[in-house]
């Protein structure tokens, strides 16, 4: 396990990390060398050494030779004598585990100097490195951004966009501290706008101590603003020069030319701006270049230094008339705190508070920027030239005309200059902003004999109307309005633009009058994804800038009907509960059955991605019931990863009893032409990611009658060979399931919904520069508010937070997940029966039932992890993607899920070795701190975990072993409770739960119990709840009523069923899909 | 025109390496209008050739050195014999002379604003006038004296250096208040506006002193021992902005005009704008995690 960390050295990045197995190997010999050599200070014991670290930076891509790592001090919090290593996860393990924590020390803790490796990177090495680690918890499983590298990332992402903004200027700087001779240096400086000092003080005041803890001198204090100003000036530059150097026909770089001699100071500047490796400045006329450059960037440097910032704010006419007068107003804003407003005429004359170095040259800074102001914004001179100075800074008047070409133009200018601009809400609401509309009115369908079946490729005729706020506009209103002065009229009591450009459009809208197009090209319509071409629409689609918003309506109900169904979800003819499907569906569950039935129906595909624990699976089973209670024949397939499996065959064969399940998995399956004939006897047919990348040929073609992804973030990338896949697969409905939510990240959305609708949201690359582009880059509300309406009819996603929801949630829900042995368990399991078999018959009293309860631990142990079983302490994983557990590969995909909705969960286990391991291996993974409770756990500490969890901002999962539980534990803060292995008492996996479930609760609780297919867990779990009611009487407080069964009874129930494996040998040759 | 002025011509001078050259390639020097009236003041001298020549110096970039100070001018120019020393003296203004301008420019706060944002309003004459004074120089103002060997007064050395400064109106309207006798920050202050951004300004002169965006003395913070604020950080999510690449390349640099008597061979703005051009893709790129550089 190692953390990653970033900070500044001697001006430039340094990378160093902490090490669990570093503290390790250094406990041994610690001491020893430090007092021999009294000049260096002490080894950070947990520090890596230089050749891990390396490793490390290879992992992503970035070589390094010895010679970039250097020992350097650094100062880190000590309590006494003691370091303290960035979080738990550095300590705890390595060794011993109680044996590392350091000694509970009264001590505050003190900045101490300690020794340290590090590697300096290039500036393109640097940069690299951010860009690949940005927004990530961990580089690869076991290797965590810190927190201080993560800052180091937020950093380039600032520079970045001032650098795309070109928000910096070319500037020379001298280095050099008091002792040595200032030496000079070209840099790009940044110079941000209004926003972007919001942003810099946001980020100077977040920064981790660690960033600055290599300063020189002893008690290193710089401030973190310097800091963060000088290394956000390195990332621009050399974005700046890296770009400058790719763009230059003849790269400057080439031969020694390191003593190159300029003609001019001039030229060597200019040289070293965009040079890779730029050295110093020199030459005699340093201090005077240096004070040109100062005097020729001042008046755009004083404005961006200054603590205050002038702005402008657009205020609407009273009364509605057009010829009102607009006016724009002067304020001034503190940078300290935003809140503080004051009208530019009142702050002239001196009267209201302003910050003490804002005070004294408010005028002057008035002056200037709204000398500077008037260059981009005409009306500032004209407001001025009334006599006196006072008048002109309350602000300006405007005519509609004149607000116009604000809001459009001079609005976004002002802005990019560094000027805070505040427009009216109708205006900035953007996504809501009352627009003219081209109106589709679709007629009804001539349906020769009768009444035909409205379907998506019915062709249905449509006239053009013109329409503000939902009203018609004849020719003669949309020529009243193209006669208004301005584009700005207020319609209703309501300001909107309409632009001479959106006349004309809707001009040509109503010439072409109408036309025909099948009912699909309707819906795109109403979505806004139509690409029109061909008809009047073909203006480049709706979305694309200049173009006017489509709507949709019609008078025939059946088809206002299916609009109105699809874009709102409302009045869906309501999908009962299948005659056969066993168990209850929930309002909401019903409600969701309805939604996939309607979408089915019309032959769309839909994404289901409700909360965990809410119930997807039963609302699918309900759906191939609906299904084949209809008189549908093919099967379903439905595609999972392997770590799941066992979970759809055994959720089937609880609420669908009537539906057969295939399970096409392992060595032995069906394949090619025998598939198809052995899957008309199933109505599912359930198979892994993994398998339908390989089976695809037969796959695809089988004769579905629909195909449904569960988990299906596994196609988000669509280059991948099971997205391909995936895509391939001709059936009649699509779904896709996952708990994640898709909705929010943008790039994987066209992946799903290319699986879902095909060729809906366009070609990826049209997909890109439509959506991704705008959305990512440009932070597009528009094109962000586009793709919800375009996405959003097929994506239903409920929260258990959600008001509706909770009313039919009750409080604590308990569901089971199974999951399935790999081979190394089942192997296992097998052998562990094979020895205790006769030792069980051979037996009797008390001796019988020692035997019974230790076969039990160890086929639970087995069942947990072949590690805990073999005590070998051998890894959590045989390698990136390949599970040794498939219950640990099971709740790692539930915890990511758990976890990407920001939600905490609780983990027991009864074996303390495996909450070691599952507190290891979930933080390697996740790359973020869990707790872990155990027997040993000191009370100071316990009391300091809990509340930690507690408290919302501290690690979100918490490892708890069974026994060390105890009471007096309130946990409430989870939402989730997991049962890793199973204690076969109700009694005690109900007082665990209640940890989390308790008075005060505000949300519900899910309990997941987390059973191994086909073992005796399943088994044992069965029994419990047959026998529900009187199980409390009858197995009392213990096991041991499982010791008082005959061993016939025993041997079936520890005995390891097929579908424990999911029917073969398959981990190997399918690969397990699950882990990360 | 004597023989020995032909003489002289046909020899050209040697060249000067990095000498400030002249922005303008043809046309005038200078494109503002007190641009063109500074340089209408040059030619009440009717210099003929002389003129022609000094524009070509100042093209070719034969003035090797030139500093402006209060009412004086002095440079050092390359001439076809020698290195010769230029001096250009401007009356200046008294002090109560500048009090009673400053008054009456509190009068227009739209033409202070215009001229602390660098460009020379237009109703700045006017403003003289009224004061019955002169904001540009006429040759009555003027003294000039050069070391070559023309007897000539102006010279061509003379109207190179001159020619010079023209260019530098347009990028510094305070450049003629400089040659008048007046600093900014003293008309500033003697307009009641100045309050030390001047020497904050001198201060950060120094190079080592940059505070960073906010002119608040970065206080030096001890490094937090606590644990949680050492390695960690209530990061706010880190909003990066927007990453549109406008429209107008360099704004920044355009708003500032070329650089102050540029000596460097390739063409300032024209440089700067094919670089920011260019680098706002490698900084969209930055944004998005994706390493420019690839």
């Amino acid at each position: 396990m190692y953390v990653l960390h970033a900070g500044e050295h001697s001006d430039s990045l340094v990378f160093w990390a902490e090490s669990s197995e570093g503290a390790e190997a250094r406990r041994g010999g610690r001491g020893s060398k430090s007092s021999r050599d009294t000049g260096s200070p002490e080894s950070y014991r947990f520090a890596a050494g230089p050749g891990q670290l390396r490793r490390i930076l290879r992992s992503v891509g970035i070589t390094t030779t010895p010679r970039d790592t250097h020992r350097v001090r650094v100062h880190l919090p000590a309590r006494g004598s003691v370091p303290i290593p960035s979080g738990d996860l550095i300590t705890e393990w390595g060794g011993g585990h109680a044996a590392a924590a350091p000694p509970a020390s009264p001590e505050r803790p003190k900045l101490k100097q300690y020794g340290i490796d590090v590697v300096s990177l290039s500036a393109e090495d640097g940069t690299t490195l951010l860009c690949r680690v940005m927004g990530k918890r961990t580089i690869e499983p076991g290797v965590i951004v810190g927190a201080d590298l993560a800052y180091m990332t937020d950093i380039m992402r600032l520079a970045g966009s001032m650098v795309a903004r070109q928000q910096y200027l070319p500037d020379v700087e001298a280095l050099g501290n008091g002792r040595m001779e200032a030496s000079h240096h070209a840099v790009w400086r940044p110079v941000p706008t209004a926003s972007d000092s919001e942003r810099f003080d946001a980020l100077s005041g977040s920064m981790p101590g660690a960033v600055r803890a290599f300063s020189r001198g002893d008690a290193p204090a710089e401030s973190p603003a310097d800091v963060l100003f000088r290394i956000l000036t390195r990332m621009i530059s050399h974005l700046v020069r890296a770009s400058a150097l790719m763009n230059a026909a003849a790269p400057p770089r080439g031969g020694h030319r390191r003593r190159k001699r300029f003609d001019s100071l001039h030229d060597a500047w200019m040289h070293q701006l965009r040079a890779a490796r730029p050295g110093p400045l020199d030459g005699p006329d340093i201090p005077q270049f240096v004070g040109q450059v100062r005097e020729w960037q001042q008046s755009i440097t004083a404005l961006a230094d200054s603590p205050l910032h002038l702005c402008f704010r657009l205020e609407e006419p009273e009364g509605d008339g057009a010829d009102g007068q607009w006016r724009v107003r002067y304020l001034l804003q503190s940078r300290d705190d935003p809140s503080l407003l004051v009208p530019a005429d009142e702050a002239w004359d001196g009267k209201p508070h302003l910050p003490p170095d804002g005070r004294s040259s408010v005028r002057e800074f008035l002056l200037v920027s709204l000398g500077q102001a008037s260059g981009i914004f005409g009306g500032i001179a004209a407001g001025m030239s009334e006599r006196g100075a006072k008048s002109g800074m309350g602000g300006c008047t405007l005519t509609a005309d004149g607000a116009y070409s604000f809001l459009t133009g001079e609005a976004a200018a002002l802005r990019q200059a560094g000027y805070v601009v505040m427009l009216p809400s109708w205006w900035t609401g953007r996504g809501t902003r009352a627009r003219i509309k081209a109106r589709a009115d679709v007629r009804a369908p001539k349906v020769q004999g009768g009444v035909g079946v409205l379907s998506l490729s019915t062709i249905v005729q449509f006239d053009w109307t013109i329409a503000v706020n939902d009203k018609s506009l004849t020719a003669d209103e949309l020529q009243r309005l193209a006669d208004a002065k301005s584009p700005l009229v207020k319609v209703r009591g309501e300001w909107m633009e309409v632009t001479a450009g959106d006349i004309r459009r809707a001009a040509e809208f109503l010439k072409k009058k109408g036309g025909k197009a099948p009912l699909m090209d309707i819906m795109k319509m109403k979505l806004g994804v139509y690409d029109g071409r061909g008809s009047p629409a073909s203006q480049a689609g709706a979305g694309a800038a200049g173009a006017l918003d489509i709507s949709v309506d019609s008078k025939d109900s059946s088809i206002l009907q299916v609009l109105r169904r699809l874009n709102e979800r409302a009045d869906l003819e309501e999908a009962a509960q299948p005659d056969d499907f066993s168990g209850r569906l929930r309002p909401y569950q019903l409600r969701g059955l309805s939604w996939m039935a309607f979408l089915q129906k019309w032959s769309l595909g839909g994404c289901l991605a409700d909360d965990m624990g809410l119930g997807k699976t039963v609302q699918v089973l309900a759906l191939v019931q609906r299904y084949r209670q209809g008189g549908g024949r093919k099967p379903f397939l439905l595609v999972c990863p392997t770590s799941v499996m066992s979970n759809w065959q055994r959720e089937a064969s609880r609420f669908t009893p009537g539906i057969q399940v295939m399970m096409h998995h392992g060595v032995g399956r069906v394949s090619g032409a025998a598939f198809k004939r052995e899957i008309r006897r199933y109505g599912m047919v359930v198979s892994s990611y993994g398998l339908l990348q390989r089976d695809i040929p037969f796959l695809k073609k089988a004769g579905w009658g629909g195909v449904i992804l569960d988990e299906a973030q596994n196609i988000k990338n669509p280059h991948t060979k099971q997205a391909q896949a995936a895509r391939e697969v001709e059936a009649e409905c699509r779904f896709a399931l996952t708990g994640t939510p898709v909705e929010n990240s943008v790039y994987d959305l066209w992946s799903i919904m290319e699986f879902l609708n095909p060729s809906f949201l366009g070609t990826q690359t049209q997909f890109k520069d439509r959506f991704f582009r705008p959305i990512q880059s440009m932070q597009d509300e528009e094109a962000a508010r586009m793709l919800r309406r375009a996405t959003g009819p097929f994506i239903l996603r409920r929260l258990k937070t959600d008001k509706s929801i909770i009313s039919d949630l009750p409080e604590k829900i308990e569901t089971k997940a199974y999951c399935t042995l790999t081979r190394e368990q089942a192997s296992l399991y097998g052998a562990v029966l094979g020895d205790i078999e006769e030792a069980i018959a051979a037996a009797e009293g008390i001796q019988r039932k020692g035997i019974i309860l230790s076969a039990l631990a160890r086929l639970k142990q087995v069942c947990d992890h072949p590690a805990i079983f073999l005590k070998d302490n051998s890894g959590a994983t045989a390698g990136p993607g390949r599970a040794r557990s498939g219950k640990l590969a099971r709740l790692v995909e539930m915890l990511s899920e758990v976890t990407d909705a920001g939600d905490s969960a609780l983990v027991f286990t009864q074996f303390v070795e495996m909450g070691h391991m599952l507190r290891r291996h979930l933080q390697e993974t996740f790359g973020r701190e869990v707790l872990f409770l155990h027997g040993g756990v000191p009370r100071g500490q316990r009391d300091k975990m809990i509340s930690r969890f507690q408290e919302g901002a501290g690690p979100q999962l918490f490892v708890i072993s069974l026994k060390a539980g105890g009471t007096g534990l309130n946990l409430t803060a989870a939402s989730h409770v997991f049962h890793f292995d199973r204690w076969w008492n109700p009694a005690v996996e109900d007082q665990a739960t209640d940890r989390a479930f308790r008075i005060g609760q505000k949300h519900n609780v899910q309990v997941h119990k987390m059973i191994c297919a086909g073992t005796l867990e399943e088994k044992i779990d069965d029994m419990i709840e047959r026998k529900k009611d009187v199980s409390r009487k009858v197995i009392g407080s213990g096991e041991a009523w499982l010791t008082e069964m005959s061993n016939e009874d025993l041997r079936d129930i520890l005995a390891l069923s097929s579908k424990a494996t999911s029917g073969g040998d398959h981990a190997e040759e399918a690969g397990w899909e699950g882990g990360r | 025109m004597s023989w020995g002025w032909h003489y002289y011509d046909r020899r050209s001078a040697p060249e000067v390496k990095g000498g400030i050259k002249a922005q303008s390639k043809r046309g005038s020097f200078g494109q503002s209008w007190w641009a063109r009236r500074w340089n209408e003041t040059l030619d009440e001298y009717d210099m003929g050739e002389r003129m022609a020549r000094g524009r070509t110096y100042a093209r070719k970039g034969q003035v090797a050195e030139l500093k402006v100070g209060k009412g004086s001018v002095t440079a050092r120019v390359q001439g076809s014999y020698g290195m010769y020393r230029v001096t250009i003296g401007i009356r200046t203004l008294s002090k109560a002379q500048w009090g009673t301008i400053a008054g009456k420019m509190l009068d227009r706060p739209a033409t202070i604003a215009r001229l602390l944002s660098g460009s020379m309003p237009e109703d700045m004459e006017d403003i003289f006038r009224i004061s019955k004074l002169r904001l540009l120089p006429s040759t009555q103002d003027l003294r000039t004296d050069c070391t070559c060997p023309d007897w000539e007064n102006p010279c061509k050395h003379i109207a190179a250096v001159y020619l010079l400064l023209a260019e530098e109106f347009d990028r510094d309207p305070f450049m003629i208040f400089r040659l008048r006798g007046i600093e900014r920050g003293e008309l500033l202050e003697i307009a009641g506006l100045w309050t030390g951004t001047g020497e904050r300004g001198g201060k950060r002169s120094r190079g080592g002193g940059r505070k960073g965006p906010g002119a608040k003395p970065a206080r030096p913070k001890p490094i937090p021992a606590d644990p949680a604020k050492f390695w960690g950080s209530d990061r706010p999510g880190g909003d990066p902005g927007d990453a549109a690449v406008p429209n107008v390349p360099a704004a920044l640099v355009k708003q500032l005009g070329s650089f102050p008597f540029w000596r460097g061979k390739d063409n300032f703005l024209s440089a700067m704008e094919e670089i920011y051009r260019g680098a706002s893709e490698a900084g969209a790129k930055a944004v998005l995690g994706e390493t420019p550089s690839e």
